[in-house]
């Protein structure tokens, strides 16, 4: 277990070229010992080069990587201690289920005894007690990667358990309770994890900390709560939460009011140095709410449609070529036509040029 | 309709098991004929027809000064031949075909893939074209007529065969499986030795097995390459020709011939099958 800084990394796969496209712009990160991060991105903006720049499978064009201050950068992969799991199972055909998960500990010379213990604890944790020694190549395509995670768990000296999406071929019961046993880990061995995904539920509800990354640009990296409700561009706004958060294209009418189809909403951002200048105003669909008894920040509707999806309803409105989302409580009894949707000065977030003021 | 499908099937499979065995049970039964036997008429059953004779096999064996052709050394000649260029070929043919796969290779316009077709294009030209040099450089270093020439020659015409099928295997390994070992703290021969090798079984049976085919049936380069001193299966075979050709004898050498490919392919048979092939890694 590591503490583990990334300093000015990038990356390009084709650096001679005399215009190289990069995999991963230059960015600095520090990963605290012990803690739980998941990197959350489209598919194709950098996640698995920037877990393969970890574990010393890709050399970064620049920068340099520090496991407890000290460098690795040019440290060879099996010299790193470091475990990854891959998105699809990646097992030892050939070997049992129980070679399989000794094999980080074999080629690391521990001692019988203590390769035994390790096992047997990890497959008693991943419920894999009873097929130790089964071939692993018979298992279904779930046990397989619980054999890939049990690899990656085995040892218990590891800098950090970096994991590719490696959930995505588990059955979504399982999947849950996974996640849940793999937080178990971390807070009991205070194993560093970090999780790779593009499913924004499961890194809401694993990390301590969220990586949001675009188009191979680290956007914001915070906690869940920080991403939700102060996302630092559109795009975390529109990637994070479902559904999407609302963006109005607007103007500054005061020193901190915009103005929407002529309305006046106030915010609680200093607008006195874009008046006249094209922002974007964004709110959770969560934080709209019908009007009852506000009398300000209030946004006159005409209702589309109202989708009851189980625990919530989902209010969609126009307002001119506008459309707004909200989700109001299965109870509240919507209006079919007009109604008033009220705008929290203190939840709205401005954006200039798509970057949080 | 299930019932005619059903015979239709079994028709077929009864159809082609005789067209295949019947050559075989033809060359048994010459095998045990002499020379009235053959030339007085179709005859098929032994005891009924003809009456089994001993001399098509005991010729074989027999001393040439005796009236035979003893097939013996050069049995054991073909066989040392194959199996040592075989097991050569498959162990370099292996390694040059994970380094094309796993690594990129680059010398001005000449990249992974055209090496590869360098080493299928040794197969592609015609065998005779090769004849020439290899007489002259196995001449040049003094191993004309001899084992180890006739081991270097095969391992020149089987490595591609190796490098072809060894290529085409680990390209579908995916390569996670060497990353997971690096990562599980193999450094990357042990990677090669412990996970990719014995996860490529299948594919290093097959390219041994066609290997062995290949060296065991050639004739073209064991006539030209070899002249008193050594002597391959192919080559002795055909000496038995004369000009009444003896059917008896060359059926029955031509079943000793035959019998440790049939060995091999037993063995290698469920490998062969389409489940262990393809499920080798997922």
């Amino acid at each position: 277990m590591s503490k583990i800084d990334l300093n000015n990394i990038s990356h390009t796969y084709n650096p001679n070229d005399p215009e190289p496209t990069y995999a991963l712009n230059p960015f600095s990160m520090t990963w605290e010992n012990g803690k739980r991060y998941a990197i959350l991105g489209p598919s194709g903006c950098g996640k698995t080069t920037m877990l393969n720049i970890v574990s010393g499978l890709v050399r970064p064009s620049a920068g340099s990587i520090l496991f407890d201050d000290k460098d690795v950068t040019d440290l060879k992969t099996e010299d790193r201690n470091i475990a990854q799991v891959f998105q699809f199972p990646v097992i030892y055909n050939t070997m049992t289920v129980f070679e399989n998960l000794a094999f980080p500990l074999l080629c690391r010379d521990f001692e019988k005894d203590k390769i035994n213990e390790r096992v047997n604890s990890v497959a008693e944790t991943l419920n894999l007690q009873s097929f130790l020694k089964s071939p692993a190549r018979k298992l279904t395509a779930d046990q397989k990667q619980l054999i890939s995670l049990g690899r990656g768990l085995v040892r218990e000296d590891v800098a950090a358990v970096l994991m590719d999406e490696p959930l995505t071929v588990i059955d979504p019961d399982l999947k849950f309770r996974l996640r849940r046993k793999l937080k178990e880990i971390n807070e009991e061995f205070k194993t560093t994890l970090v999780y790779v995904t593009h499913d924004q539920n499961e890194a809401m509800t694993f990390a301590d900390n969220i990586i949001v990354m675009s188009e191979g640009e680290v956007v914001q990296a915070g906690t869940p709560k920080e991403l939700f409700e102060r996302p630092n561009t559109t795009f975390v706004g529109y990637f994070i939460g479902s559904p999407a958060m609302n963006l109005f294209e607007t103007e500054a009418s005061s020193n901190d009011c915009v103005k929407i189809n002529g309305t006046i909403i106030k915010t609680n951002t200093n607008l006195s140095k874009l008046k006249d200048k094209k922002i974007k105003l964004g709110i959770r669909s969560e934080f709209i709410d019908i009007a009852e008894d506000q009398k300000d920040n209030l946004l006159s509707v005409e209702v589309e449609k109202v989708e009851d999806l189980g625990n919530y309803k989902l209010l969609t409105a126009k307002m001119g070529n506008l459309k707004i989302k909200s989700k109001i409580n299965r109870e509240t009894v919507v209006p079919t036509s007009d109604v008033k949707l009220h705008i929290p000065a203190e939840k709205c977030c401005v954006y200039e040029n798509n970057k949080l003021i | 309709m299930g019932k005619l499908y059903k015979f239709l099937k079994y028709f077929f499979i009864t159809f082609w098991a005789v067209f295949v065995v019947a050559p075989f049970l033809w060359a048994l039964t010459t095998s045990f004929k002499d020379f009235n036997s053959v030339n007085g008429g179709a005859t098929y059953i032994p005891w009924v027809d003809f009456e089994p004779k001993l001399e098509g096999w005991r010729v074989l064996i027999k001393s040439p000064a005796n009236g035979g052709v003893d097939i013996i050394e050069p049995y054991f000649n073909s066989l040392f031949v194959t199996c040592t260029a075989s097991l050569i070929s498959i162990v370099l043919g292996t390694l040059s075909a994970y380094a094309l796969s796993r690594f990129t290779f680059k010398a001005g316009f000449v990249k992974n893939n055209d090496i590869t077709f360098f080493f299928i294009s040794q197969r592609i030209m015609p065998p005779i074209v090769l004849s020439i040099p290899f007489f002259l450089f196995l001449g040049a270093i003094n191993l004309l007529d001899s084992l180890i020439g006739l081991i270097i020659v095969y391992i020149v015409l089987l490595m591609p065969i190796a490098v072809w099928i060894m290529v085409d295997f680990f390209n579908k390994v995916p390569r996670e499986i060497d990353e997971t070992a690096l990562i599980d703290g193999c450094n990357p021969y042990q990677a090669f030795f412990k996970v990719v090798l014995p996860n490529s079984i299948p594919g290093l049976i097959v390219a041994g097995m066609f290997c062995i085919i290949f060296g065991w049936i050639d004739f073209f380069f064991a006539f030209i390459l070899t002249f008193t001193e050594v002597q391959l299966l192919p080559v002795k075979i055909v000496a038995l020709n004369s000009s009444i050709t003896p059917w008896w004898s060359l059926s029955a050498s031509a079943l000793v011939s035959v019998a440790p490919l049939i060995i091999v392919a037993f063995i290698v048979e469920r490998y062969l099958s389409k489940g262990n092939l393809s499920g080798a890694i997922k």
